[in-house]
């Protein structure tokens, strides 16, 4: 066992290891909603799902990961304590992980047998003389120097910052882009931004010849006494007095020719601006003003005319009024409490894969910035291929509706080859889209569970949408009374209309498709463009809010809709894509997928598909994160971020 | 020397130590909460001298409060962890000769006042709750009720102050 | 003795809320799982994060179990089983309580982590939203005992209780207790979706059972506390009192765990809204009616 923790398995750690064995705590990657997707139930097979790699002991991959994700989770592997197993399902390589303790298929029976395994390595394994160490490459740092005051000045060498001269500050930063959920480095790279975040540090003390406490004699020789500058800048009514310059940082530090502080390297500013307001002299006050007005040299510190004077607030030394002028402010006035933290790609409430980046000003969200790191850029195959493996590969571009893209897949082969296809088999194909729109409806609605700590939605829409997905219409007839139940109880959670109403409210607009758009009142659906559907008497369902709740009201709206939709075809069948030939031309379709309007339009020669362009209705939406999140609460941003349904594995660039 | 006195000696150093650590630490957090429990080691020598309500109403307070004056440093402070290695002080001397002055003249009143003899009948911790709430509600109520009231005023108008900035900037 | 058979009760108590935790947050009734999973974290390795404030680190868990035990010190479980009858007991229940605060801020900022860190001032945020809901309706229960020790506020409710003689004070101190313990939907400190674990996202192995298990003893402490302030104590025919304690402790530790399962997490401004426009007059409105009451009614 690769990840034991260092020891012997003595009677007391042998206790511990079979302890450990029974009470296995997984961390999911890509994460839980993909594990249902596929079908497979985690909580059945014995695992408990943990929200933080700090209290796993399993690692466990479900499928294919690409490489920026394997990245990610090495740095949770590399979180995790030891003693830690790697579990993998569908696919045996992981690197830069290490090698699994354990795979199996991807299957509930192979996930069984899998978890049978790491519980006996566990109980035999546990404790190991000899350990490997695991370093994640991401986690090399290297050092980078900052300016404590304008965090946007990054450079590689030590020196000044360009903007107020301040001495950069030292921090070490991940080797390559931000990754992982609770990366240790990075959270301390975070936290230690808002730990020096304002700091002056006083690297370059031969500078000035002090050391950081102080060294008053010295301090008294070079500068003159702080304390007696003190008495000269209590009078400043004198205008004829010569200029002299202070540190805004270090008010002992007083010197008559303009230059840098001794202590942190800060440039001096003049007297009266550093925060010489003389007292209640109003009159000195201004005309010391006047005179510093075209002292310039700061960037902007300091430097306050009296139109941005506040009434009755003093500029003192140390004074939060100068130094933090020009920096950002927030909602709340607030200045200089603002953090960057990532969330994602593992983040517990967030769809597996999306890197969110929130800047937090608080509790609050300031600037938001998402990326998808399982998005794909090309809907194409490596080299031209044939239709079925097109047809593969555009649905295992998307694990969260490959039904939706298999069908979009083959819409577009037919348009291009010409052919039409009968009206049983439409139908057909219609059932299995809408229970495929039900069952990731029924995976939102657990993700949304477990975002909003109410267990028993996130159970109950996990265990149904398992049942749903590849149940025979019979099946999915006979369940439907009970999901309606389901929703209707869940409709009437106490304080759920509290949670949500009012959140990440969107107004109509283009961007917008799927549940969100027709939350928001616009009647936007493909469906109701197709004639299969008129036939069954389909109708656009519309909500007018376009909030949080209403989003959720309108995906419980269309999972009955589906239901009875899917009843009355009355029969599903598998996608198949038809023989195409050696058909060429072009073909365009569009599908309503879960999340909205997927359309593709794609190029045959000679029975290969050359070319394909595909839009889905994912990337439209990573967009909205910003005017979802900024400016709200945390729980509420992320509450807004979970209620667009982004599934990150359909970004495209 | 009894027990009681070598507790008391005990926590009147902590309270001490505690409060040096206040300026020894370059952390706010760490300053904000070492004067937590420097008040509370002053609240543990009341308990120690027999004032129960006093002794748990103190160690109660300051937790609220030092840890309220921690998020505000933490808030306005350049370097809430003290990572930074800044130094923060300033007007040294004048401080020096403030705490120097204010030492001695505490010193003074201790040893000059004239504390009477001390009280050998001490009443129980029942019985001081309820001399304690006759004195709040009765002689005392107006010091009292007067002093929460400027309290509350001085918290009406700190709110006020600190919206003010962005009053301006709004228009 | 009555320290050990308070200590002994205590441990026996937070076993089986942990058993009724487990159940309701995993849907398994499995009475081994708490000491399963005790054994695990303590054979697990206790990762010190970077550069964390390590004074902090280590004191925020021990802090918290310190003023859970001293909170449990003065809640009587039968006549003359109580560690210290304090004539001042429901104060000095408040001011161990309130080191609950200090002690998830030395947990929030030790670790030196984002999260952990927005975990901890949360806390400190919500304060006024749980801290006033304590104290309020105990100085109503107070009020009706006219003592604020503990054993006479239980024999102050012989001929009634307080749940029937103050209902609204019962309803505010209950959801405060919850807040304070940081329950769901109240435990926005920890919170899953917002901030992955909280506070307890960066401790692992004994440190994290140490934190689990100081979070245990406070929610008996508060259980202890409503059964102490609302449901008369020890007090009930037939059964022994301390079998009456014991069951009516287990009774309000289990639907605090339980409760909060069904509904999503209150909203953190929400929260504080609810509790300073409705909680704060509420409880004001509370102890002017057991005032008026027990001026009037002799009960």
């Amino acid at each position: 066992m690769r990840g034991a923790r260092h020891g012997t398995m003595n009677a007391l750690q042998r206790i511990a290891a079979a302890a450990m064995s029974r009470d296995l705590c997984g961390f999911v990657v890509p994460g839980a909603e993909i594990a249902r997707a596929v079908g497979i139930d985690l909580g059945d097979a014995g695992l408990r799902l943990s929200t933080t790699p700090r209290h796993a002991n399993v690692l466990v991959v479900i499928g294919r990961l690409p490489a920026g994700l394997l990245d990610a989770a090495s740095v949770v592997y590399a979180q995790m304590p030891r003693p830690r197993a790697i579990l993998t399902l569908g696919t045996n390589d992981i690197s830069p992980l290490p090698v699994p303790d354990a795979t199996g298929p991807l299957t509930q029976a192979g996930l069984e047998a899998a978890i049978a395994d790491i519980r006996r390595i566990f109980a035999m394994a546990a404790f190991q003389p000899d350990v490997e160490n695991f370093e994640a490459p991401t986690l090399e740092t290297s050092t980078e120097y900052t300016c404590p005051m304008h965090p946007e000045v990054v450079q590689e060498a030590p020196g000044n910052c360009p903007k107020c001269g301040m001495t950069l500050v030292e921090r070490e930063t991940a080797g390559s882009a931000h990754r992982g959920h609770a990366v240790p480095e990075q959270k301390r790279e975070v936290a230690a931004q808002k730990h020096s975040k304002p700091v002056a540090v006083c690297h370059d003390r031969s500078k000035g010849g002090h050391s950081a406490d102080g060294d008053n004699h010295e301090q008294h020789k070079t500068h003159g006494s702080g304390h007696k500058q003190h008495h000269m800048r209590a009078k400043p009514d004198s205008t004829e007095a010569p200029l002299q310059y202070t540190c805004p940082m270090h008010p002992e530090v007083v010197s008559d020719e303009a230059g840098s502080c001794p202590k942190c390297g800060m440039h001096l500013v003049p007297v009266a601006e550093a925060g010489g307001h003389s007292g209640h002299d109003h009159k000195a006050h201004g005309k010391a003003h006047d005179e510093h007005s075209t002292d310039n040299h700061r960037g902007g510190h300091g430097g306050h005319g009296g139109s941005e004077r506040v009434e009755g607030v003093e500029a003192h030394f140390m004074s939060m009024v100068d130094l933090t002028r020009d920096m950002p402010a927030s909602a709340d006035g607030l200045k200089m409490e603002w953090i960057d933290v990532p969330f994602g790609p593992f983040f517990p409430g967030l769809p597996g894969g999306l890197q969110l980046k929130l800047t937090l000003d608080g509790d609050a969200v300031a600037t938001t910035s998402a990326d998808s790191l399982v998005g794909s850029s090309d809907p194409l195959p490596a080299n031209p291929s044939s239709p079925i493996e097109f047809v593969d590969h555009l649905a295992a571009l998307s694990p969260l509706s490959p039904v939706a893209y298999r069908l979009l897949a083959c819409l577009a082969l037919e348009k291009a080859a010409g052919q039409s296809v009968a009206p049983d088999i439409a139908r057909a194909r219609l059932a299995v889209v809408e229970r495929e729109r039900v069952a990731s409806h029924l995976g939102w609605l657990a993700v949304f569970g477990a975002q909003s700590g109410s267990s028993w939605i996130e159970k109950r829409a996990a265990a149904f949408q398992l049942k749903v997905q590849g149940a025979a219409a019979t099946d999915v007839t006979t369940l439907k009374p009970k999901i309606s139940t389901f929703l209707a109880k869940l409709q009437r959670t106490p304080l759920l209309a509290a949670r949500l109403s009012g959140i990440g409210q969107l107004l109509a607009n283009d961007t917008l498709s799927g549940p969100v758009a027709r939350a928001s009142g616009m009647a936007s659906d493909t469906r109701s463009d197709d004639p299969v559907y008129a036939e069954i008497g389909f109708s656009v369902l519309t909500m007018t809010d376009g909030d949080a709740l209403a989003r959720l009201v309108q995906r419980c709206n269309e999972i009955t809709q589906s239901l009875d939709l899917i009843s009355a075809v009355g029969s599903v069948a598998r996608l198949e894509p038809h023989s195409i030939g050696a058909a060429s031309g072009t073909g365009e379709a569009v599908v309503e997928t879960p999340r909205g309007a997927a359309r593709l339009s794609l190029t045959l020669h000679k029975g290969k598909v050359i070319a394909a362009d595909i839009k889905t209705p994912t990337t439209a939406h990573l967009a909205l994160i910003g005017d979802v999140a900024e400016g709200q609460e945390l729980g509420d941003a992320l509450t807004g971020i979970g209620s667009l349904d982004i599934s990150p594995w359909e970004v495209t660039s | 020397m009894t027990p009681q006195m070598i507790f008391l000696m005990f926590f009147g150093g902590a309270a001490v130590w505690f409060g040096i650590v206040v300026f020894r630490t370059l952390s706010m957090v760490r300053s904000a909460l070492a004067l937590l429990f420097s008040q509370t080691a002053v609240g543990v020598m009341f308990l120690l001298m027999q004032a129960e309500f006093l002794g748990v109403l103190q160690i109660m307070m300051m937790a609220t409060e030092m840890s309220v004056m921690a998020i505000f440093m933490v808030m306005f402070m350049m370097d809430p962890g003290g990572m930074g290695a800044m130094d923060m002080t300033h007007q040294k001397r004048l401080s020096l000769w403030a705490g120097g002055i204010g030492f001695v003249a505490a010193l003074a009143v201790i040893w000059l006042a004239d504390w009477g003899p001390a009280n050998l009948q001490i009443p129980d911790a029942t019985e001081q709750t309820a001399e304690l709430g006759r004195e709040l509600l009765g002689r005392s109520m107006f010091i009292f009720e007067s002093a929460a009231l400027m309290i509350l005023t001085a918290m009406v108008a700190a709110t006020m102050v600190a919206i003010h900035p962005s009053e301006g900037r709004k228009r | 003795m009555t320290v050990l058979i308070v200590l002994v009760a205590l441990a026996v108590g937070a076993y089986l809320v942990a058993v009724l935790e487990s159940w309701a947050v995993h849907g398994r009734l499995e009475p081994a799982r708490p000491a399963i999973s005790a054994l695990a974290l303590l054979g697990r390795e206790s990762l010190l994060a970077r550069t964390p404030d390590r004074l902090f680190f280590e004191a925020g868990p021990v802090v918290l179990l310190l003023a859970g035990l001293l909170a449990v010190a003065v809640i009587p479980l039968a006549p003359g089983l109580i560690v210290t009858d304090l004539a001042t007991g429901a104060l000095f229940l408040n001011a161990a309580l309130a080191y609950v605060l200090v002690a998830l801020i030395m947990a929030g900022w030790g670790p030196n982590g984002a999260y952990a860190m927005i975990g901890g001032w949360r806390f400190l945020g919500q304060f006024v939203a749980y801290a006033m809901l304590i104290v309020m309706p105990i100085t109503a229960v107070a009020m009706r005992a006219e003592s604020l020790s503990t054993v006479d506020i239980v024999t102050s409710q012989s001929t009634l209780w307080n749940i029937a003689y103050q209902p609204l004070g019962f309803v505010l101190f209950v959801a405060a207790a919850m807040g304070l313990c940081w329950l769901p939907p109240l435990d926005l400190p920890t919170a899953r979706g917002d901030l992955a674990g909280g506070i307890e996202a960066e401790y692992t192995g004994a440190r994290l059972a140490v934190l689990r298990l100081a979070r245990m003893v406070l929610i008996m402490a508060l259980a202890g506390a409503t059964v102490t302030f609302y449901l008369g104590g020890w007090l009930g025919p037939w059964l022994p009192a301390w079998a009456w304690s014991a069951i009516k402790i287990l009774f309000v530790a289990g639907l605090m765990v339980s409760v909060g399962r069904l509904v999503p997490r209150v909203r953190e401004a929400q929260y504080l809204e609810i509790s300073w426009k409705l909680g704060i007059p509420l409880a004001l409105a509370n102890i002017f009616l057991v005032g008026v009451i027990t001026l009037v009614v002799p009960i």
